[in-house]
């Protein structure tokens, strides 16, 4: 499984795409604070995409304080912010994408909440670590 | 006079105004304007026959216009063709070379001695990653192997300017995966703009960020892609059957489909325009979606004939 990966078929932008992947990795854990993301031209060349499509992704990655810069030397994952706090914004936009899905699928809030909590009662509950 | 946007701001890589070429009765180019910005990598489209390739040769001047101006990398192409073919990199849309004769690796030896910045270390790369036999005689290459070669050639020398017309033409799936990979890590590596045309926009979806497009020899429309992204989206709504586009709307209903009680339309126009329309009390809208760049185009296409 690639660290970061992208679908053309997404209607997301392929930049929020990136931000999204990479803010998955640091939740996750398979990127660590201060551990380097890819250069724009090893994710480019990796990913397929324009590079100044990964320079506005890791822009704003930066500006939303996932990442920092060390001038010439790369992007690095931040390390004060806290994984819960990540975690919570995650979910966020997790959530925000079911609610469109819900809504372009004619469905109530309360249905969807209420689909939600069925299907996790019968595949057995995630825990919250 | 199209509705589409076709003027570009800031610094161009090619800029040709005007441009017009008639063979006999068939005019091919017709007072074509085109706009490539600085850095970018902007896709030709079109309909096969459209003048996609005859507009590149001219960006040469492999062939000359009968009218109009044609300003590549700074440079007036009907009068300084040779100093800026330097600074540009070509994958043409047919024969590689007219040295069919020659072994591969003596083409490509034979073209490096003509370009002072050419990268051997690159090209040795290059050859590596398309897996390319420098053995052969040029004319046994097939129509893949050949495109192949071409890459080498157009690239090794790091031009400022690539020209690429077809280029994913002939190519099995996986070089041509390599080939698109290869071209984004190129225009990481050096500031390079690219001029693609093609008419398998799907595989230039994730490089392009620039479209225009050309329809009987003229430029329809060109603009980033970002501002597609604004303009051009589909809606999906619920809304009486009677529901319309108010008609002093400055919007283009570009399709129209409904499942069930669902409405689907796409629509073009100017954000704010378009939320105006749906924020009214008589329509729920459910959902926006940007269009991918193939659909994109052809959607282009049909909001010219609407207009």
């Amino acid at each position: 499984m690639a660290l970061i990966a992208i679908d053309s078929a997404d209607p997301r932008p392929i930049y929020v795409q990136i931000v999204d992947e990479v803010r998955r990795a640091v939740v996750v854990g398979s990127l660590k604070p201060n551990e380097p993301i890819p250069s724009v031209r090893q994710l480019a060349s990796e990913l397929g995409v324009n590079p100044n499509t990964v320079k506005q992704a890791y822009q704003e990655l930066e500006r939303l304080g996932v990442t920092y810069v060390e001038r010439g030397n790369g992007t690095y994952v931040a390390a004060g912010r806290s994984i819960r706090d990540e975690r919570v914004s995650l979910a966020t936009a997790v959530a925000e994408r079911a609610l469109r899905d819900a809504t372009r699928n004619g469905l109530a809030v309360e249905e969807l909440i209420d689909a939600l909590e069925r299907v996790a009662q019968r595949n057995g509950r995630r825990r919250k670590p | 006079m199209s509705i589409l946007p076709t003027s570009v701001a800031g610094a161009t890589a090619i800029r040709a105004i005007a441009v017009t070429k008639r063979y006999g009765k068939l005019t091919a180019l017709d007072s074509l304007d085109l706009a490539v910005p600085d850095g970018s990598i902007y896709l030709l489209a079109g309909q096969n026959g459209a003048g996609k390739s005859t507009a590149l040769r001219h960006i040469l001047h492999l062939e000359e216009p009968d009218a109009g101006t044609i300003t590549v990398l700074g440079y007036d192409i009907l009068r300084d063709a040779a100093r800026a073919r330097a600074e540009v990199g070509y994958v043409a849309d047919g024969e590689l070379s007219p040295y069919g004769w020659l072994r591969v690796g003596a083409l490509i030896a034979h073209h490096a001695s003509y370009f002072p910045t050419w990268d051997a270390a690159y090209a040795a790369r290059l050859i590596a990653e398309l897996q390319i036999d420098l053995t052969p005689r040029v004319r046994t290459l097939s129509r893949g192997q050949a495109r192949r070669v071409a890459f080498v050639l157009a690239l090794a020398h790091r031009p400022k300017l690539l020209l690429l017309d077809e280029p994913t033409d002939g190519l099995d799936p996986v070089v041509r995966e390599r080939v698109l990979h290869l071209l984004a890590g190129h225009a990481a590596e050096w500031p390079t703009t690219m001029l693609v045309s093609t008419h398998l926009v799907q595989e230039v979806e994730r490089l392009a960020d620039h479209v225009g497009i050309i329809k009987q020899g003229r430029l329809i429309g060109q603009m980033p892609r970002d501002y597609l992204r604004g303009t051009l989206n589909r809606f999906r709504f619920v809304a009486a059957e009677s529901w319309r586009v108010p008609n002093e709307a400055p919007v283009v209903v570009v399709e129209r489909s409904e499942s069930g009680h669902e409405q689907e339309w796409t629509i073009w126009g100017e954000p704010g325009v378009v939320r105006e329309i749906f924020d009214g009390p008589d329509v729920d809208l459910r959902s926006v979606t940007p269009l991918t760049l193939t659909d994109a185009v052809v959607a282009l296409l049909s909001i010219e004939e609407a207009a």
